[in-house]
C-alpha cells in the first residue's frame, strides 16, 4: 500500500521531469545544443504564471499565458544567440547557454523582477477533484499535474508524428544541411521547435510552482542539471528515452528515500545514475549508435 | 562515438564549474546609510523612549533627555555587515540587510553613537564561507570598521569569526546559531539563541507543555539542523521522550512524501522538524495532503511570514520556538515590526529582528564604552543587563561564553499569523 502510494507520488514527480526534459530533448534533437538556459525559461514560465494568476485568478488562463510567454522567450534566446553559433564547435553554444542561464538567474533575482523572496502560487488543484482509492491517492494538485502532462505530451506526440512540422524536425535532426537542401525552411522549423519546447518548460515551471506553492528566482538551478542528466540517460534527443529516464529517476529517488532515507541528497542520485549509465550504456537507454 | 563522449565530458566539466562557482564575487557595494541630519525625531518613537526605565537602559535616557536629539555629525562610525543577498539564501540575507539598515536609520535619528553617525558597510557573501572570509579581511583592512555583524548562515559566519578575532575586531553573529561560532574567542558575540538551547526548549515544549511522548525527528542536514537536534535529543532523554524515528534531509529538499509515509507508519505523536521556511512549507503542506495530522514542531527557521504564505491552510496549528514574540507589547518589538513593514512593504521575520538587534546592541555598547576601542565595546556588551532596546528582547545578560540569556517564546500559527503559545522564562532552561 505504501509502495503504491510511493509509486503514485513518483509518477507525479516524473511528470514534472518529463515536461522539462521533453523540451530540452526536442531542442537537442534539432540543434545538437545542450540548452542549459532552458532552466531559465522554466523559471520565467513559473514567474509569468504566478503574475498572471494573481491578476486573472484562473489557473488555465495563467498556464496559457505562461506557456505563450515562455515560448516567445525561448525563440528570442534562439534568435539572439544560438542562431549565430550554429556552425561553431558544439562547446561554443553550450558555454553561451551556461552564461545566459547564470545571467538570467541573477537578473530575475533583482528586486524589480522576482526579488529574493519566494512567492506563493495558490492555484490549488484548479478545482479538480482528488482521486482516492484504498491503495493509493492523488491530491487535486497531483491530478492537475498528471492531467496537464498527459494533454501536453499527447499534443507533442501528435505534432511530432502527424504534421509536416514534426517531419521537418526529424529531418533536421538527421542532417541539417540536407534538410534545407530539400526545401525545408530551417529557420522557421527551428523557431517553432524552440517555441514548443520552451512552452513545455514554462508549463513545467507553472506546475512545479503550483505543486510546491512557491516560485523563486533560483528555482531553475535544480532542473538545469537534472533535465540535462535525463536527456543523457534517455539517449540524447530521444523523446521516449527522456520519458523513460524521467520515470526511472523519479521512482529511484522516491524509493531510495523511502527505504534508506536521505543517505545522500536526493538530487545527487541523478548524478549517480548518470555515472553508472555512462559506464555501462554510454548511448543512453534508448539512444542510437 | 568517441566524439560524443568527449563532448559529454566537456559539458560535465563546464557544468560542475557553474555549480561550484557561479556565485558572484563579493561586490564592493558599500551601502552608505546617510544619517537623516535635517529630520526632526519622529513623533511615533517618542512614547517608547520615555517608557523605558532609566535603570535598565541608560543610553536611551541620554538621548531622550534632550527633546530633539542633536543630529549626529563628524566622521561616521563604520560597522561592517555581510549577508547573502544573492544565491539560495537571498531571502534571509535581504531581510537581515534591510533590518540592519532600518536599525541604523533609527540609531541615527536618535542622534547616532557618540554624537557621530553610524554607517553600514555592506557586502554580499552569498552564504559562502570563502566569500565571507574574503569579506572579513576587506572589512578589517580596507574599510577599517569598528565592529562587524554577520547577517549570514553558520558556515559563512564560522569562516569569518576567526579573522575578526585575530584582528581584535568585535563581531556579532545575528542569527547564525552554530555553537562553535562564539567559541572562537572573546571578540565574538551572538544575538540569536544557541541552537542546542533552542533544541532543548523544543523538547521541553513537546514533553512538558504539550504532554506528548513519541517523537519523530526530521533534521535538515547542516550545522543549524544538527545542532538543534542535538539539543533536542539531549533534553528528550532527560525528560523521557521516546524517539520513534529519526531522519535527515538535505537543504532545499522539496519532496517529503516518502518520509511522511515513514512517519505515519512509525506511530509518532508529534514531529520535531528542523529546517527553514521553504522546506518547512513543503513539509507541512505535504504532510497534511498525505493525511498526517499530528502536531509539527519547528523552530526559528520557520519564523517568516513567507512560511504561512507558502504553506497556507496547512500552516495552521504549527508551533515553533523562536526569539521574536509577535504578540509582545514591548515598544521596541512593535517599533521594529511596524517600521519594517512600513519601510519595505513586507512583514518582518526573525532573521531580520536578529540583525536589527545586533545594530542596537552595538550602538548601545559603543555609547556605553564611550569610545570605539574594541575591548571597551566587548566589555560593554558583556556587562549588559536587562537590555530592552531590542526587538527580540529583553536580553537579560550575556554568559561568559558570550551567549545571550533571555526568554524564549513559542508561537503557534492561528488564522494566518504567528501568535504566542507559551513563553519559557525558566532561567535554567533558556540559559545556554
Amino acid at each position: 500500500m505504501l509502495v503504491l502510494q510511493n509509486l503514485s507520488n513518483a509518477l507525479i514527480l516524473a511528470c514534472t521531469y518529463i515536461l522539462m526534459a521533453a523540451g530540452l530533448t526536442m531542442v537537442y534533437g534539432v540543434l545538437k545544443v545542450l540548452h542549459i538556459a532552458h532552466a531559465s525559461v522554466y523559471t520565467v514560465g513559473a514567474f509569468v504564471g504566478v503574475l498572471a494568476f494573481s491578476r486573472v485568478g484562473n489557473f488555465w488562463v495563467a498556464l496559457a499565458i505562461a506557456m505563450l510567454v515562455s515560448g516567445v522567450f525561448g525563440v528570442l534566446i534562439y534568435r539572439s544567440t544560438y542562431f549565430y553559433l550554429l556552425n561553431s564547435p558544439r562547446t561554443v553554444p553550450l558555454i553561451a547557454s551556461v552564461g545566459m542561464f547564470v545571467m538570467f538567474t541573477d537578473l530575475l533575482q533583482k528586486p524589480f523582477l522576482m526579488g529574493a523572496y519566494q512567492r506563493a502560487f495558490p492555484a490549488g488543484g484548479a478545482g479538480l477533484p482528488a482521486i482516492k482509492t484504498a491503495l493509493f491517492s492523488f491530491t487535486p494538485k497531483q491530478v492537475l499535474i498528471l492531467l496537464v502532462a498527459i494533454i501536453l505530451l499527447a499534443i507533442v506526440y501528435l505534432i511530432l508524428t502527424r504534421t509536416k512540422l514534426g517531419l521537418s524536425w526529424q529531418a533536421a535532426s538527421m542532417d541539417r544541411e540536407m534538410a534545407s537542401a530539400v526545401g525545408i525552411n530551417l529557420n522557421q522549423s527551428i523557431a517553432a521547435n524552440f517555441f514548443l519546447g520552451s512552452a513545455l518548460a514554462g508549463a513545467a515551471g507553472v506546475l512545479v510552482g503550483v505543486y510546491n506553492n512557491s516560485v523563486f528566482a533560483t528555482m531553475g538551478d535544480l532542473p538545469s542539471y537534472k533535465a540535462f542528466i535525463i536527456i543523457v540517460l534517455g539517449g540524447m534527443g530521444s523523446l521516449p528515452g527522456a520519458i523513460l529516464a524521467s520515470l526511472i529517476l523519479a521512482i529511484v529517488e522516491n524509493f531510495l528515500v523511502a527505504s534508506i532515507g536521505y543517505v545522500l541528497p536526493r538530487d545527487s542520485i541523478a548524478f549517480l545514475v548518470l555515472i553508472l549509465m555512462l559506464m555501462f550504456r554510454p548511448n543512453g537507454l534508448l539512444g542510437r549508435e | 562515438m568517441k566524439h560524443k563522449l568527449s563532448f559529454l565530458l566537456i559539458a560535465l566539466t563546464i557544468f560542475s564549474l557553474i555549480l561550484a562557482g557561479c556565485a558572484p564575487q563579493p561586490t564592493p557595494t558599500a551601502v552608505v546609510e546617510q544619517p537623516a541630519q535635517t529630520e526632526a525625531p519622529q513623533a511615533t518613537e517618542a512614547p517608547q523612549m520615555t517608557e523605558a526605565p532609566a535603570t535598565e537602559a541608560p543610553q536611551i535616557t541620554e538621548t531622550t533627555v534632550a527633546e530633539e536629539p542633536a543630529a549626529p555629525s563628524g566622521e561616521p562610525i563604520k560597522i561592517g555587515f555581510f549577508s547573502p543577498t544573492t544565491g539560495f539564501a537571498a531571502a534571509d540575507g535581504t531581510s537581515a540587510l534591510q533590518s540592519a539598515q532600518l536599525a541604523v536609520k533609527i540609531v541615527n535619528e536618535r542622534g547616532g553613537v557618540l554624537g557621530r553617525p553610524l554607517e553600514l558597510v555592506y557586502y554580499d557573501d552569498a552564504a559562502k564561507p570563502d566569500q565571507a572570509s574574503a569579506i572579513a579581511r576587506k572589512l578589517i583592512e580596507q574599510d577599517k570598521v569598528v565592529a562587524a555583524i554577520s547577517g549570514s548562515y553558520s558556515g559563512a559566519t564560522r569562516a569569518a569569526a576567526p579573522i575578526f578575532q585575530e584582528a581584535g575586531i568585535p563581531m556579532l553573529a545575528a542569527y547564525a546559531i552554530h555553537p562553535e561560532i562564539t567559541k572562537t574567542g572573546n571578540m565574538i558575540y551572538r544575538i540569536g539563541t544557541l541552537a542546542t538551547t533552542q533544541g532543548r526548549v523544543g523538547a521541553e515544549l513537546v514533553g512538558k507543555v504539550m504532554n506528548l511522548k513519541k517523537v519523530a525527528i526530521l533534521t535538515i542536514d547542516n550545522d543549524f539542523g544538527i545542532s538543534l537536534t542535538e539539543g533536542f535529543k539531549q533534553h528528550a532523554a532527560e525528560i523521557g521522550l521516546e524517539i520513534v524515528l529519526e531522519e535527515k534531509y538535505p537543504l532545499g529538499e522539496t519532496e517529503f512524501r516518502p518520509i511522511i509515509g515513514k512517519i505515519k507508519a512509525s506511530g509518532a505523536e508529534v514531529v520535531y522538524a528542523t529546517g527553514y521556511y521553504n522546506e518547512a512549507a513543503n513539509l507541512v503542506s505535504q504532510a497534511r495532503d498525505e493525511g498526517l495530522e499530528i502536531p509539527i514542531i519547528g523552530q526559528e527557521g520557520y519564523d517568516s511570514p513567507k512560511f504561512i504564505e507558502l504553506a497556507g491552510e496547512a500552516a495552521e496549528g504549527v508551533i515553533i520556538t523562536t526569539d521574536l514574540n509577535r504578540d509582545s507589547e514591548r515598544p521596541m518589538t512593535r517599533l521594529f515590526l511596524e517600521q519594517y513593514e512600513a519601510t519595505y512593504g513586507e512583514k518582518a521575520d526573525m532573521v531580520g529582528a536578529s540583525a536589527f538587534d545586533a545594530i542596537m546592541v552595538l550602538a548601545y555598547a559603543i555609547n556605553t564604552a564611550g569610545s570605539t576601542d574594541p575591548l571597551a565595546i566587548v566589555k560593554a556588551i558583556s556587562e549588559l543587563k536587562n537590555f530592552e532596546d531590542v526587538a527580540s528582547g529583553p536580553f537579560w545578560y550575556y554568559t561568559p561564553e558570550r551567549e545571550v540569556v533571555r526568554p524564549i517564546s513559542s508561537q503557534i500559527v492561528r488564522n494566518g499569523a504567528f501568535h504566542l503559545y507559551h513563553e519559557f522564562t525558566d532561567e535554567a532552561l533558556v540559559k545556554p
